[in-house]
């Protein structure tokens, strides 16, 4: 290997390199935000991941899935597939562990990993996952994407960090009773959900920035949690109001206690 | 079979803080921490590591032949620690810290010492994994003693703090 290859992000620390090859990552959906996210990650020198997508690529992901061709949407390749051969285009030597079903499926590969980033669509999906990163003591990092129509139409979005020790999705304010028992709801009617390049893209990097800087803490924010909030029609990223404006200081969802296996005790 | 901790930035830092204090007689401080179980893929297991027993002052016994020494009253505090985390497969490991960078190795004592109060621990958690973690300066390494197993040296620690650390055995990388 080239010694230079990294020479432009030494600045990330003297021993970075060797921090992000020994991480394990792990992501979640391989779409239009996971596609993004693998692609940034190989680039930086992540060696080690576990990734899961049992969707294949059609003609409607072409305008945002990163790496997938016309002929990728005619032959029908798993996006599992695109997303490996991504890794393996720059880093041969990688470790991937790849699965076409839901992580559910076979949810032990996700335990060893030290961060999990989730790119799913619904509220449900991203408690799941936040669930059992918690109990398998893994740094969550969430995005997601829509449009929404009220007086115009509106590009949104979130990057999310939630870690074990600090505030989970609930406590600041992202997921709610009411947003889940709403989507709940809808289930099965969802309809088309708005997505496009360029949002996902942001995200993605925001995404891969906040994985990097808790493998190699080079900003020296000590962050732990975060939700910002992307705007598509200012092209913005910022805090969120809501966040900034909770006085949770702990999180009272879980406790670093209730980790492993569950274990049925008898009353 | 691979065996991989984990533990909390917040728990690490606290472990290290209290084995750093001096104290006024043994030349080292050591400690317990609870683990509990998790299955990984291939029949692996992962300890999670829950919280940080600190040994008082008080049980230490002055012994200039070794590092640290400690009394019945802080091995049946240990003990306890299995009996009430016995629902929960919740294990107890022996930890102390090695004032040196790099790899820690078990010293004759560690091998000669530690391992005469596993057989205890698994009488109380028979389901459980009980174990040693020798931490240095920047590295650690845990060897555990499954149920029914002999002792295994675990292939990671890591701490998922910032930064994430991950602690591997040299020979795997």
């Amino acid at each position: 290997m080239n010694s230079d290859r990294y020479s432009r992000q030494s600045f990330l620390g003297a021993d970075s390199q060797d921090l992000i090859s020994k991480c394990t990552i792990a992501v979640v959906g391989l779409g239009g935000g996971g596609s993004h996210v693998v692609q940034q990650l190989a680039h930086i020198g992540f060696q080690r991941y576990v990734i899961y997508d049992y969707d294949v690529v059609e003609e409607s992901n072409l305008n945002r899935l990163v790496g997938a061709t016309l002929s990728d949407s005619l032959a029908e390749t798993p996006k599992l597939h695109l997303a490996k051969m991504t890794i393996f285009g720059l880093q041969r030597e990688a470790r991937v562990r790849g699965f076409s079903c839901k992580w559910q499926e076979n949810p032990e590969p996700l335990r060893e990993c030290q961060i999990v980033i989730g790119c799913v669509d619904s509220y449900k999906a991203r408690q799941e996952l936040e669930i059992a990163c918690r109990r398998y003591l893994i740094h969550y990092i969430d995005i997601g994407m829509d449009v929404h129509s009220k007086d115009q139409l509106v590009i949104g979005g979130q990057v999310i960090l939630s870690s074990p020790s600090s505030l989970c999705m609930k406590c600041m304010g992202f997921l709610t009773d009411e947003t889940l028992a709403r989507e709940a709801a809808q289930y099965g009617n969802a309809g088309e959900r708005p997505q496009v390049v360029w949002p996902n893209g942001v995200l993605a990097s925001t995404a891969v920035g906040l994985a990097v800087d808790l493998v190699t803490n080079w900003t020296r924010s000590d962050r732990l949690h975060a939700w910002l909030v992307y705007n598509g029609n200012e092209n913005t990223v910022k805090e969120s109001h809501t966040l900034r404006n909770r006085q949770t200081t702990s999180c009272p969802h879980f406790s670093d206690a209730d980790v492993g296996d569950p274990v049925l005790r008898e009353l | 079979m691979s065996i991989q901790f984990k533990l909390t930035g917040a728990l690490y830092r606290e472990i290290m803080r209290d084995l750093e204090r001096p104290h006024r007689f043994a030349a080292e401080r050591v400690g317990f921490v609870s683990g509990r179980m998790g299955s990984l893929s291939a029949g692996g297991k992962l300890v999670l590591v829950t919280r940080y027993h600190c040994i008082p002052d008080d049980c230490y016994i002055d012994d200039p032949d070794v590092g640290a020494r400690v009394n019945s009253e802080a091995i049946t505090r240990a003990m306890h620690a299995v009996y009430h985390g016995r629902s929960l497969r919740e294990g107890i490991f022996h930890v102390h810290l090695h004032q040196h960078h790099g790899e820690p190795v078990p010293s004759k004592t560690d091998w000669r010492e530690i391992p005469k109060i596993m057989p205890g621990f698994q009488a109380v958690g028979r389901q459980a994994a009980h174990g040693m973690i020798l931490l240095s300066a920047d590295h650690a390494v845990a060897w555990v003693w499954l149920p029914g197993g002999e002792p295994t040296i675990s292939d990671s620690i890591s701490v998922i703090g910032i930064p994430i650390r991950v602690f591997e055995r040299k020979a795997l990388q």
